[in-house]
């Protein structure tokens, strides 16, 4: 994003001036001012402190864009559980499923400047990837935003499958990511889909999660085993189809539910992450510019001092 | 059931469960009376775009979006 790298630069422009007003300082203090020097120019500490005012304005008002944002998307996503909550009463939720193909779908955001709910997710995902990957087994990423992909490329690019950009430019609906799954589902092979995403708590607090979505075929092969989903078979079914086909068309929906809802919550606590990363951040401003203030201030006054002893030891001289 | 017929047919289609039921559900937006009709159907947005990675790198992105078509 332009602003983060802008105001990355900014703060790099500004770590040198400080240094720079500190020599200034020292050197009035021992009364060693360059030579034919009268008093220190005060611009650059003027400069800086109108900068720090312009960023503090800018997060400011990021703070305030995320907060409405985040109130619109809250509701929804709030809603958006009902959706696969009936999927896990009936088919469980199998995280420990194990199975040959796993397939990582990783739920970052497109946009920066957010604290560090991209890294958690990428973290989660890191963790995820050496707990399935072993001799005979493969797993695979499907990466969600640019930021998940951006941290992934560096050290396991040979594993991405999929990359999905640029979902957040319509208002997210569900037809938008149900074709978003479907092309996942077209486009991979999986015995089990892991999507790990950040559950939105409250605007502090965000719950990395990992959702796991079974293949028909591993759904079957853990109700052989029995626990949960053995309790399958005791469902009647209705109309002309077989087990492995109601099984099918629940796993694909299943999917597209889950990653509605892991969407919807992801987006959310980008929102609230942002909001509370724009809040410290014009905090910090806000104590820069007042020491800022101090030093400006103090290095004014110790000017008009020497100006003042200089007129006056003058007058003194010519009288005296 | 009424659907069970049509299950061999879509699938034989290629299509999955979620294709199916996307139209399914578009039908329904499009059997609403005006006003709420095309508010209906302009909250239904797909944009995204999506690019297959082969031996470590991105291939060109397909955009998936349907604003230009309406």
């Amino acid at each position: 994003m332009a602003m983060a790298a802008a105001l990355r630069r900014e703060g790099r422009r500004l770590a040198q001036p400080i240094n720079a007003l500190q020599s200034h300082t020292s050197l009035i203090s021992q009364d060693q001012a360059p030579h034919g020097a009268r008093s220190i120019s005060t611009q650059i500490v003027r400069n800086r402190m109108k900068s720090v005012k312009n960023i503090q304005k800018i997060t400011k008002a990021m703070k305030m864009v995320a907060a409405s944002k985040l109130r619109a998307v809250q509701t929804r996503a709030e809603n958006s559980r009902g959706l696969w909550q009936p999927f896990t009463a009936l088919l469980g939720d199998n995280p420990s499923a194990d199975v040959k193909k796993s397939v990582i779908v990783t739920i970052s955001s497109d946009k920066g400047l957010c604290g560090g709910i991209n890294s958690t997710s990428v973290k989660i995902s890191r963790v995820l990837h050496k707990l399935n990957s072993g001799p005979d087994r493969v797993t695979k990423y499907v990466i969600l935003g640019e930021k998940a992909k951006a941290q992934l490329v560096r050290d396991s690019k040979k594993d991405i499958e999929l990359s999905l950009t640029e979902l957040q430019k319509n208002p997210l609906n569900y037809t938008q990511v149900s074709v978003l799954a479907d092309d996942i589902l077209k486009n991979v092979e999986y015995d089990a889909l892991r999507v790990v995403f950040n559950k939105f708590h409250s605007v502090v607090s965000f719950l990395p999660t990992v959702s796991t979505v079974l293949s028909p075929e591993a759904i079957e092969k853990e109700a052989e085993a029995g626990g949960k989903l053995g309790e399958l078979d005791s469902y009647e079914i209705e109309g002309g189809e077989t087990k492995s086909e109601i099984l099918q068309n629940l796993a694909e929906f299943q999917f597209s539910c889950v990653m509605y809802n892991a969407v919807l919550e992801n987006a959310c606590s980008e929102q609230g992450a942002r909001m509370s990363a724009m809040d410290s951040s014009s905090r910090n401003a806000g104590e820069m510019l007042d020491r800022l203030t101090l030093t400006y201030n103090r290095t004014r006054q110790a000017s008009i001092t020497t100006e003042l002893i200089e007129i006056i030891s003058g007058a003194s001289a010519l009288t005296g | 059931m009424a659907s069970s017929g049509a299950v061999p047919f879509w699938r034989a289609a290629g299509m999955t469960y979620i294709t199916y039921s996307n139209i399914c559900a578009n039908l329904v937006r499009n059997c609403l009376k005006e006003p709420h009709k095309a508010e209906a159907l302009s909250r239904e947005k797909v944009h995204f775009s999506l690019s297959k990675w082969v031996d470590g790198k991105p291939e060109k992105p397909t955009v998936r979006s349907d604003t230009s078509e309406h």
